[in-house]
């Protein structure tokens, strides 16, 4: 079963995500802040980091830099309230991107598409 | 091995190489070997650097000019034999000189750019000190600079190995003695990997070798001596595709198997205020009229390559008229796999005259993307470009179909 590290400061998005994509089949655990984020990632070792750009404390651009950088081919979806982002250069390190909504058909179809990328 | 080298200070040994490819650039090798000079010198400091000069026996004074360019870093000069041109020829030369001397970073730039900078040696060269295997620089760019990469490029080599990586042939490249093994025993699989095909090549094995690429933001364009854009089109065209076309013989067993493509890792987006592209000029009705002559010379030719579905949407594209010009993204990504699948059942003669007919269609790709694209923003136009690449992602089953 895939896990999948949810990576957001609002609470009721992950237990939106949480609750919807163990409903789907996967192992689901999360963060509510970037705090040790890399450590957990070694930790925890998720198939999948789901991030959120915006957090209180945190710049999810500059922590998908560092998770890019430290595990070069963890999937990573960014998750957004708002497309502006694209703006900033260091959201192409993201695998995709969706846009924070209650239905989570698109995320689920980019959770999908990032665990079929595993390279031969 | 090169037919002629000059080691004055006896380098027997270097941590970090930059390799500079020539043919008669007496005029810019200096201010080049200066600025890599003053990079090494800056960014890598106690560590063993040296400087190559690969060049294909300039007559112009380039190896003089190069000697004699200001700085401290050791040099060596390789060259050529007076017959042996091309780029490819050089570096070639380079990857054999570099091997003797047990490098840990290796780095190539052009010599005719004009604005190359030391720290551009630090961005191509640090990430490889840390531990990545291949760099390749993201300069700003206008939205119709290099069309080659938005057309295909990028597209193609995304779909087929799964990398991101936006500008794949842009010439100049840090890499890791694990890469520099790699070209060293991978095919040169034609002659035109000697000349315009090396960059694409260079990158394409690093692609199919899994090695951690980064792209190194430089904040900057990358401006080259005037050069007219049209001059060598058709030959730079033939040569890029035709090492594509040939790679994807080599390495059939890795790009059937890729889905989806992925992202690289990026350095260098905090250091810079990022410069305005420079402006592109493009001739729209030119564009066109090159599209359509494609008809005249063509048409025979595309109707045994891409066959029944393709050449009536081809019909259809030029009944459009410049106004309303739009070259379906799908319709596109068709052309390049039949032609992909094609080129490996043709002769040499035949497959020339193939990419040769192909130009024109790209052209018409071109127009396409400057309609479509002519009233977004830099930041739109790259967002068009990657759900190109989507287009092609989705249809990548196609290739593999058609491959056999």
């Amino acid at each position: 079963m895939p896990k999948i590290l949810v990576v957001d400061d609002e609470e009721h998005i992950r237990l939106l995500y949480s609750e919807e994509l163990k409903e789907a089949g996967y192992e689901v655990i999360t963060a509510e802040s970037g705090f040790k984020l890399l450590e957990t990632i070694e930790s925890e070792k998720p198939d999948l980091v789901i991030l959120d750009i915006k957090m209180v404390d945190y710049n999810g651009l500059d922590l998908l830099q560092d998770i890019r950088n430290q595990f070069y081919d963890l999937p990573v979806i960014l998750s957004t309230a708002y497309d502006t982002f694209k703006e900033d250069m260091k959201s192409i390190a993201a695998d995709f991107y969706v846009v924070k909504s209650f239905d989570l058909t698109e995320l689920k179809n980019k959770i999908v598409m990032a665990l079929e990328t595993r390279l031969p | 091995m090169a037919f002629y080298e000059e080691n004055p200070q006896s380098v027997t040994k270097a941590d970090v190489i930059v390799g500079i490819p020539t043919f008669n650039e007496a005029g810019n090798i200096a201010q080049t070997t200066e600025q890599v000079d003053r990079g090494l010198s800056e960014y890598f400091p106690g560590m063993e650097c040296v400087i190559i000069n690969c060049d294909n026996h300039s007559t112009d004074g380039t190896r003089e000019a190069f000697f004699a360019a200001a700085g401290k870093v050791p040099r060596i000069y390789l060259s050529s034999p007076p017959e042996e041109r091309g780029k490819g020829v050089n570096l070639r030369n380079f990857f054999t000189k570099s091997k003797q001397l047990s490098p840990k970073a290796l780095i190539t730039v052009e010599a005719d750019v004009r604005n190359i900078a030391a720290h551009w040696i630090r961005d191509l060269g640090m990430p490889i000190i840390k531990g990545a295997g291949y760099v390749c620089p993201l300069y700003v760019r206008h939205k119709y600079e290099a069309t080659l990469t938005s057309s295909f490029l990028y597209p193609l080599l995304r779909c087929l190995y799964g990398r991101r990586v936006r500008q794949p042939n842009v010439g100049d490249f840090g890499f890791s003695p694990k890469m520099l093994d790699i070209f060293l025993e991978a095919p040169f699989v034609n002659e035109h990997i000697g000349n315009y095909g090396i960059d694409i090549w260079m990158t394409n094995i690093a692609l199919a070798s899994r090695v951690p690429i980064v792209q190194a933001f430089m904040g900057a364009p990358k401006v080259h001596r005037l050069k007219d854009p049209d001059e060598h089109l058709r030959t730079l065209f033939r040569e890029v595709l035709s090492t594509i076309f040939e790679l994807m013989k080599v390495y059939k067993s890795f790009w059937e198997q890729v889905k989806w493509s992925k992202p690289t890792a990026l350095s260098g987006t905090d250091l810079y205020e990022v410069e305005t592209p420079l402006p592109v000029e493009i001739d729209a009705a030119k564009l066109h009229r090159q599209f359509l002559a494609g008809f005249d010379r063509y048409y025979g030719l595309w109707e045994k390559v891409y066959g029944p579905t393709i050449v009536p949407k081809l019909q259809e594209i030029r009944s459009m008229g410049l106004q309303h010009f739009a070259f379906p993204t799908q319709t596109w990504a068709t052309i390049m796999f039949d032609s992909a699948a094609a080129y490996q059942r043709m002769d040499q003669a035949a497959r020339n005259e193939m990419l040769d007919a192909l130009l024109p269609l790209h052209l018409g790709k071109v127009l396409s993307f400057v309609k479509k694209t002519e009233r977004m923003s830099l930041q739109q136009a790259e967002d068009y470009v990657e759900t190109e690449c989507a287009i092609f992602e989705e249809n990548k089953p196609y290739i593999v179909k058609v491959w056999d």
